[in-house]
């Protein structure tokens, strides 16, 4: 019998939700298990941090929020031949990459001594016992060298096994270089794209069937969005949230489609639209538009002293 | 800061703006050399990653400047630009780098005198806010 090749898993800073895309393998679990055993995963087995095995395939989930996270990273990209960054958390820093906007000590106070929900009259912040958290969240590729990246928030269980096997059998595994609108059932105008209002979903109720959801009003994330996901969303009239990061050919997902929703609002109108219009319409740009990549941004956190 | 260290990365298009600073050196105006001049095609062709970029390589200011509203050589193209502009003010005053770092303006090819001036105009406003932190900040942190 040949040798089954190992396959470890590990979460750091994430949710512990593409772990479950995993176990949501499903049949193809069976097609991964002929292939290679799973023999380190801390969510789904008991395990040891000084007793990892040497592994040909490590999973790994979340980004680098603490200085655990970090020594975890660093110590098991030695016992692993090749290194899947898992999910948008390990790829972009995700949506706890949100933190970013803020310095460590408001987070801190914020969890510890803000919160209804924790009685802490003396106003301490644990120190001890508890991992320090880094100047802000970043990226797994940060911190280690990374072989593959599948992002998604989780991703896809489908999509995820076909490239473990994929890998597995010793073939390379590629990702898509269009966007969303390229795999997107839904119409768009002839004419092209236009928006002459923008507005949330609670705001306009049903979607139309079949028309694109950009001229409706709702900011769909699918233009500067990699159509690995299969536009899961915008088909059951959800607009899309970006949640599987940008195609390799962008550096700055939130960036381009700040430039895609200027240009297409109002662009019937060019001339005479006021250009303070859709700038007043968007409260939140960077939680509309950065919810899961800030991270991996050009300006991946915010700057403090007010720009001084 | 001293004024020798402000480095500003100015987006010009190649109709109108770049004209601009074609007649400010052809007219010999004087204006300060901290800025590094980018020509693209069309002001609608700046992206707001391209400024971004701009700070995240350590640029403390960028100017946009394209052509006069109506005079754009394909149509439509400044309109856009002025759209856009707006969003990423917004954004820079949220990620903290501050929105007078940013500036855009039309130059039309006959106005060196205008290009000279917004060029000064730039490099004493940054002068007073001092560098950009993004760039330290990241090194620092590395």
């Amino acid at each position: 019998m040949v040798e089954k090749a190992k396959i470890g898993t590990m979460w750091l800073g994430g949710c512990s939700g593409c772990h479950l895309s995993i176990a949501d393998f499903h049949e193809s679990l069976l097609d991964v298990m002929e292939l290679a055993d799973f023999e380190f995963s801390p969510v789904l087995m008991d395990t040891k941090y000084d007793e990892v095995p040497e592994l040909d395939v490590l999973i790994v989930e979340g980004g680098i929020r603490n200085e655990e996270n970090r020594e975890l990273a660093e110590e098991l990209r030695e016992k692993a031949n090749f290194v899947i960054s898992y999910g948008t958390c390990a790829a972009y820093g995700g949506i706890p990459g949100l933190g970013n906007l803020h310095t460590v000590e408001e987070l801190e106070k914020e969890a510890y001594i803000n919160s209804p929900s924790t009685p802490n009259e003396e106003g301490i912040i644990p120190n001890e016992d508890v991992p320090a958290l880094e100047s802000r969240v970043r990226p797994l590729n940060e911190a280690i060298d990374v072989d593959l990246v599948v992002p998604g928030c989780p991703p896809r269980s489908d999509v995820v096994a076909e490239a473990v096997i994929a890998l597995l059998k010793g073939e390379t595994v590629e990702l898509p270089t269009t966007n969303l609108c390229d795999v997107c059932p839904r119409e768009k105008p002839p004419e092209g794209l236009a928006m002459d209002v923008i507005k949330r979903q609670f705001e306009i109720g049903k979607p139309e069937d079949d028309l694109c959801l950009i001229p409706q009003g709702l900011i769909c994330m699918g233009p500067a969005t990699i159509s690995l996901c299969g536009a899961e969303c915008p088909s059951i009239a959800i607009q899309c949230r970006g949640c599987y990061g940008p195609t390799s050919k962008v550096m700055d997902q939130g960036a381009k489609m700040i430039s895609a929703i200027a240009s297409d609002y109002g662009i019937e109108e060019d001339k005479t639209i006021d250009p303070e219009q859709v700038a007043d319409q968007l409260d939140d740009i960077v939680g509309t538009f950065y919810t899961y990549t800030l991270p991996a941004a050009l300006i991946p956190a915010k700057m403090q002293k007010g720009g001084k | 800061m001293a004024e020798d260290d402000v480095k500003i990365v100015m987006f010009c298009c190649n109709w109108c703006s770049y004209g601009g600073a074609d007649t400010a050196g052809t007219s010999r105006m004087q204006y300060p050399p901290n800025i590094r001049v980018i020509r693209v095609m069309c002001s609608g062709r700046i992206e707001p990653q391209f400024v971004l970029k701009a700070f995240r390589e350590g640029a403390d200011g960028v100017i946009v400047a394209g052509c006069h509203h109506g005079d754009c050589h394909y149509d439509a193209g400044n309109y856009k630009l002025d759209r856009r502009m707006r969003l990423v003010y917004k954004l820079a005053e949220d990620m903290g780098i501050g929105k007078e770092r940013i500036y855009h303006d039309w130059i039309s090819a006959s106005e060196g005198e205008k290009f000279a001036d917004t060029v000064k105009m730039m490099v004493t406003r940054i002068k007073e806010l001092g560098s950009a932190p993004l760039k330290e900040q990241l090194d620092a942190e590395a």
